[in-house]
């Protein structure tokens, strides 16, 4: 993902902008009202979006306008709901344009979509459900963080698609080469990022599962077992 | 993350100038770029972009360079697979591989000259942003604007925390080569490992512990961040409207001008 400066040609960007803009208002207010009511939060929020800007600049040269690399982003949809982690997708991606030149300005609307907002819906709906049907927490953090990564990396295909159709198949066959080029870095690179946010997660249940608790991550009780599953 | 363009932006000449007259010049250069139908205006703006941000902004040229080549040879193979597969009609060239054949037609070929230009010409406006402002001034320039204070806060707190996991990362990774972590690669994979689960962990804490000691001097919220009075000077407003009015005319006037 991480489309690069300029190679969205004009409807596009424009589109892209339009989409995001509604989610991110939505998304500052919920981070207003998180904030202002527990301020607590702040260093975690901040963090988890530092997280987010060093795993999606490890990039891997990936062909057709954009590169290749994890996203980071489940760990905050898990945490924070996927409004408050657009808004941190934002803040990164306005980070690397600025001081890494990776991505872009006119094309910031469009990573937003993908990057920001689309892969992190998935990722907290897939957890939400998974957690109701009573999967492992662990498999469901890990599998959710893959997701959002997958995700991210479908809806940029077919942001690209759209832009530049084949001139004779039409917009899917532009969209199977897309994600097929993307597809194989990127199911390597999402699994080992679950790993590592489920890992990652362990040490939070372990160290500091009150954090958890209070953000209706988890119920006391079901710390409680997974502390238990531990010993 | 291999440099840190902060660094030169802190030391450059052009720092010190009004942030809104940068701002609105990267603005007008990504904005015609992207929109102009022939690739010889963007083009334009690059050139002048890395011009003014080797001499006025006097960042070394090799540098620039070396961080130029980066995104540009991402664009340069993407551009070669859309002058490929992209564009109908009649080959320019072609040749056959495994019995299928790979050509270039001339809609292709403008079509990935249009979007290298742009690329390029977006790119190098980024950074001559990145290379002369640091961000810490563009957090005055986010003051200004509307945007409620927890956003700016939290952006804030990112960007200081940015340097938190540098810092952590760095510290461990360090550690551990000093304890042979790094010696083949399976003792390399365990240590990653570790460095990768401990460093949100240990971030974390430092960030907590940074947050603290902030509130305990009485933070609630709102840093306040010294915005500089900068006026815009005649000399610069007339360069500026120089290259202004330059791009527009070779605009109007390059817009029905393809290359191939």
């Amino acid at each position: 993902m991480h489309i690069f400066e300029g190679f969205l040609p004009s409807p596009w960007w424009q589109i892209w902008f339009v989409v995001s803009i509604p989610v991110i208002l939505f998304g500052m207010y919920q981070l207003n009202k998180l904030v202002n009511e527990r301020r607590e939060v702040v260093p975690l929020l901040a963090v988890a979006g530092a997280f987010i800007f060093v795993l999606s600049s490890l990039k891997l040269p990936s062909v057709t306008g954009s590169s290749s690399h994890p996203t980071g982003t489940g760990l905050a949809a898990i945490l924070f709901g996927p409004a408050i982690t657009a808004v941190l997708g934002v803040i990164v991606l306005i980070y690397q344009t600025l001081f890494l030149a990776h991505g872009g300005l006119t094309t910031l609307g469009a990573n937003t979509v993908s990057m920001g907002i689309i892969g992190p819906l998935v990722a907290f709906l897939f957890y939400k459900a998974a957690s109701k049907a009573g999967v492992n927490f662990y498999l469901n953090v890990f599998l959710a963080t893959a997701i959002a990564d997958w995700v991210t990396y479908v809806v940029t295909s077919v942001q690209l698609a759209l832009a530049f159709p084949h001139p004779e198949g039409g917009v899917l066959v532009s969209l199977a080469g897309f994600a097929g080029i993307f597809a194989t870095t990127q199911v390597p690179l999402a699994i080992l990022e679950g790993a590592l946010t489920a890992l990652i997660m362990k040490y939070v249940v372990q160290i500091k599962s009150d954090v958890l608790v209070d953000l209706k991550i988890l119920t006391p009780e079901a710390v409680a077992k997974l502390k238990e599953g531990m010993k | 993350m291999a440099y840190i363009l902060d660094d030169y932006a802190i030391l450059s000449p052009l720092r010190t100038k009004n942030n809104w007259l940068k701002l609105s010049i990267v603005a007008f250069g990504v904005l015609i770029g992207v929109s102009s139908p022939s690739p010889i205006t963007p083009f334009l703006i690059a050139v002048c972009m890395s011009f003014a941000t080797i001499f006025l902004a006097k960042i070394p040229a090799k540098f620039y360079f070396k961080i130029l080549s980066v995104p540009a040879g991402f664009v340069l193979v993407s551009v070669i697979i859309i002058a490929f597969f992209f564009g109908g009609g009649t080959y320019l060239f072609s040749f056959d591989v495994f019995g299928y054949t790979l050509g270039v037609s001339s809609s292709g070929l403008s079509m990935a000259l249009l979007v290298l230009a742009r690329t390029l010409g977006g790119m190098s406006c980024l950074f001559f942003l990145s290379l002369t402002t640091p961000m810490v001034e563009l957090f005055s320039v986010l003051k200004a604007t509307k945007f409620p204070d927890s956003f700016i806060e939290i952006a804030m707190m990112m960007y200081r925390y940015i340097f938190v996991f540098l810092d952590v990362a760095m510290g461990i990774r360090n550690a551990q080569t000093m304890r042979l972590g790094y010696k083949d690669f399976r003792t390399s994979f365990r240590s990653m490992v570790m460095l990768g689960t401990n460093l949100f962990i240990r971030s974390w804490e430092q960030g907590e512990k940074l947050y603290l000691s902030m509130n305990s001097r009485c933070y609630d919220g709102k840093l306040i961040v010294f915005d500089e009075k900068r006026p815009v000077k005649a000399s610069e407003f007339l360069l500026t409207s120089l290259y202004f009015s330059f791009i527009i005319i070779m605009f109007y006037y390059t817009r029905g001008i393809f290359v191939v």
